[in-house]
């Protein structure tokens, strides 16, 4: 029982970090249609900006710096590539973002070069702290409120914000909004800067975790399609609810069945979508009929 | 067996290669303004196989969790190719690398290597379960393949074939490099391997031994390739206390591994090996995380390097600006070995360069001669364990050598097995 509760806290932790990978994507798609293929390049985009400007700013520098760097690559992105496409078949955009991925990877190892870079958290997070059976690292729990810190923002932003409600509105009737006189282009724009500057957050956090390779953008982007389609296209609490499932449940698998583990995640995402096609939190949304 | 330095052309010979193709052209040129009726075809054939360049395919992966062993040995190949000037046969080398993602798509493209661009041999590999996949197609298309990185027992065992050879070490081998050493710590040990062909056989292969000496098996995970975060398995090792942590990991993998067991402040407190390590998982895990004994094919500093491979370490240092790692060292040999076939039987039928590789001994590349076993195609050669150094200073320098094996008189072809041992029946030509 002891293991179970462990593994469960130790999974819910790995889920924030989900969680703060894929409401970015959710927002996106939520917002644009736009299915971002690239979302893990910009997870990647923070790691590695994180990893350049650590001498200069230091470790709170840079976790206000580098997601802001991957915001803005993403917001050029989005006026430069994107926009083009809006209005135009769907597909369109799920290309686009899927050849970005490729080519933004490549960049990525053409300035950084291919061999992994070492990333230490700091030092005074180093170690663990153990309540019962919970065993939990300290630079883990830093993560676990820098992700709820953040969920909880991106949330008031949303619902309590005139800038959140125009998001919202926009991604039931965007007609509608710009004939309010809200010039749309510039809140997509900003919209994709957020979900590519939470990408970079999730990047920096995990750029201590996880290797810093140019292939570390395939370890972001699965996880987050998989919680996306679980908590339901397009919906923040279901990408919220969706990250934690899918974190407990790959931390439970390993202790049960650890080589079963990855396809878990997957298993999970097919009950789901057997029961229930547009996720848990999935609404009926007009436009996307 | 032929007992020679390395061959490769001097600059002189490829100064005539040159010339004689640059005459070949000449002489078609003037043959046509003569109007000679049959000299002309014979000679353009000639100069078109001239410019034909000999096509050397490379296996390796560019994507996912081993992409930089495959950069890395992308790199070395190319060394090898400098080494022999650009030219074999008076003809250029070019080098074509596809991709070694998966099994399913390392099979389609060695197919298209072999079908579309006409190579002369395959190398590379640095997955088991990808080599194993390819292994038939080279036997059944007849096609040289040097599997330069892969570990998995039955390479060059139960499924051994006539046309793969395999310059990297064999789980069997590897596991016996490190035992003794990591032994003195304890019998009760913990493994979490890769769940695929390599990881498996890497603990069937560790477990033997420790079994056999008295040991158990406190816990034995499998974690799917790709594993990002190892902390649910990290918590289950800290709770079994093992002596002995025997990872089957590889790649960003091993990496992953490093920084979450240094993040829970295990570091340096339960010993840990793997089979095989390659020095660019532990510069990603930094020399904090970093940590473990290990078995190596080759580490470009210590006391067994030869002239022959520190030479190489200094045209890949001066060409990529880092030193090469062990898996650039291995592509570096299997293309070498490769291109020396192909100069001295002055062909590039694979039949012929199998029959050239199963008799030919490399002088210099490590302290004794090194040759692939006639009846298994393994690269017979010494192994270094090496353990990471206490204080890391170099950003590129994680090692100790601590030992050559074989050891205590034992020869270099029983260290390897013997052929009851290993099982390999390679077919006929």
């Amino acid at each position: 029982m002891d293991a179970i509760v462990s593994q469960a806290v130790n999974g819910l932790v790995l889920g924030f970090l989900f969680v703060v990978i894929s409401i970015g994507m959710s927002i996106i798609f939520g917002t644009m249609g736009v299915v971002n293929f690239a979302h893990g390049v910009f997870f990647a985009l923070g790691a590695y900006l994180a990893l350049t400007i650590r001498p200069i700013t230091g470790y709170p520098g840079l976790l206000l710096l580098a997601p802001l760097g991957a915001g803005a690559a993403g917001m050029a992105v989005e006026a430069l590539l994107l926009r083009p496409l809006y209005g135009k078949e769907p597909l369109l955009g799920l290309v686009l973002t899927f050849g970005l991925a490729l080519f933004m990877e490549e960049l990525i190892r053409t300035i950084w070069g291919s061999t992994g870079y070492p990333f230490d958290g700091p030092r005074w997070l180093s170690g663990f702290i153990q309540y019962g059976p919970v065993v939990l690292t300290r630079y883990r729990m830093a993560v676990l409120a820098v992700t709820v810190l953040v969920t909880g923002a991106v949330w008031l932003f949303l619902e309590k914000t005139p800038y959140g409600r125009i998001v919202r509105a926009g991604s039931r009737d965007p007609e509608m909004v710009a004939m309010l006189g809200i010039n749309l282009k510039r809140v997509f724009t900003w919209v994709f800067g957020l979900g590519t500057l939470l990408a970079g957050i999730a990047g920096v956090l995990a750029a201590p975790l996880w290797s810093v390779v140019p292939s570390m953008a395939e370890s972001a982007i699965m996880p987050a399609f998989v919680v996306v389609t679980i908590g339901g296209l397009g919906s923040f609490a279901g990408a919220v609810v969706g990250g934690l499932i899918v974190g407990v449940t790959f931390s439970l698998t390993i202790q049960f069945w650890p080589a079963a583990s990855s396809a878990s995640m997957y298993v999970l995402m097919a009950i789901v979508l057997l029961l229930r096609p547009r996720g848990l939190f999935g609404e009926r949304w007009e436009r996307f009929e | 067996m032929k007992l020679d330095e390395q061959s490769q052309p001097t600059p002189a010979e490829q100064a005539i290669s040159r010339r004689r193709a640059l005459k070949a052209i000449g002489r078609v040129g003037k043959a046509a303004a003569a109007g000679a009726l049959l000299q002309p075809l014979g000679l353009l054939r000639a100069a078109a196989e001239a410019a034909e360049p000999i096509r050397i395919g490379v296996l390796l992966p560019k994507s996912g969790t081993y992409a930089v062993q495959g950069s890395h040995g992308h790199h070395g190949a190319q060394i090898a190719v400098d080494d022999f000037g650009g030219s074999v046969l008076a003809r250029p080398i070019e080098l074509v690398w596809e991709d070694e993602p998966s099994p399913q798509t390392s099979v389609q493209n060695m197919r298209k290597l072999i079908e579309e661009r006409k190579v002369a041999a395959i190398q590379g590999g640095v997955s088991s379960g990808d080599i194993l996949a390819v292994m038939p197609i080279a036997l059944r298309r007849r096609v040289l393949l040097m599997a330069t990185g892969p570990n998995a027992t039955e390479i060059t065992g139960k499924n051994c074939n006539r046309y793969t050879f395999r310059v990297d070490l064999p789980n069997r081998v590897t596991v016996r490099t490190v035992y003794p050493t990591l032994s003195k710590h304890g019998k009760r040990w913990y493994f979490v391997v890769a769940s695929y062909a390599w990881g498996i056989d890497a603990y069937n292969q560790m477990k033997e031994l420790l079994v056999k000496d008295g040991g158990t098996v406190l816990g034995y995970d499998q974690a799917p390739l790709g594993t990002t975060d190892f902390s649910s398995y990290i918590l289950k090792i800290k709770q079994a206390a093992p002596d002995v942590v025997y990872l089957g990991l590889g790649g960003a993998d091993l990496t992953n591994f490093l920084k979450q067991f240094h993040e829970i402040g295990l570091t340096g407190k339960i010993p840990i090996s793997s089979p095989i390590v390659n020095d660019s998982d532990l510069w990603a895990a930094g020399p904090e995380a970093a940590t473990g004994t290990f078995p190596k094919l080759w580490n470009y500093t210590g006391p067994y390097n030869t002239p022959l491979s520190a030479a190489f370490t200094r045209k890949f240092t001066a060409r990529f600006g880092h030193p090469p790692e062990v898996e650039a060292w291995q592509d570096w040999f299997g293309a070498t070995a490769i291109l020396t076939a192909i100069k001295e039987t002055r062909s590039t039928d694979s039949a012929k360069l199998v029959g050239f590789l199963e008799t030919h001994k490399f002088v210099g590349y490590k302290n004794a001669p090194i040759y692939f076993r006639a009846w298994d195609h393994q690269l017979i050669q010494p192994t270094l364990e090496v353990t990471v150094k206490p204080k890391i200073t170099g950003k590129y320098d994680y090692f100790n050598v601590i030992a050559q094996y074989p050891r205590h008189g034992m020869s270099l072809e029983a260290f390897f097995g013997t052929p009851e041992e290993i099982g390999c029946r390679l077919g006929p030509l």
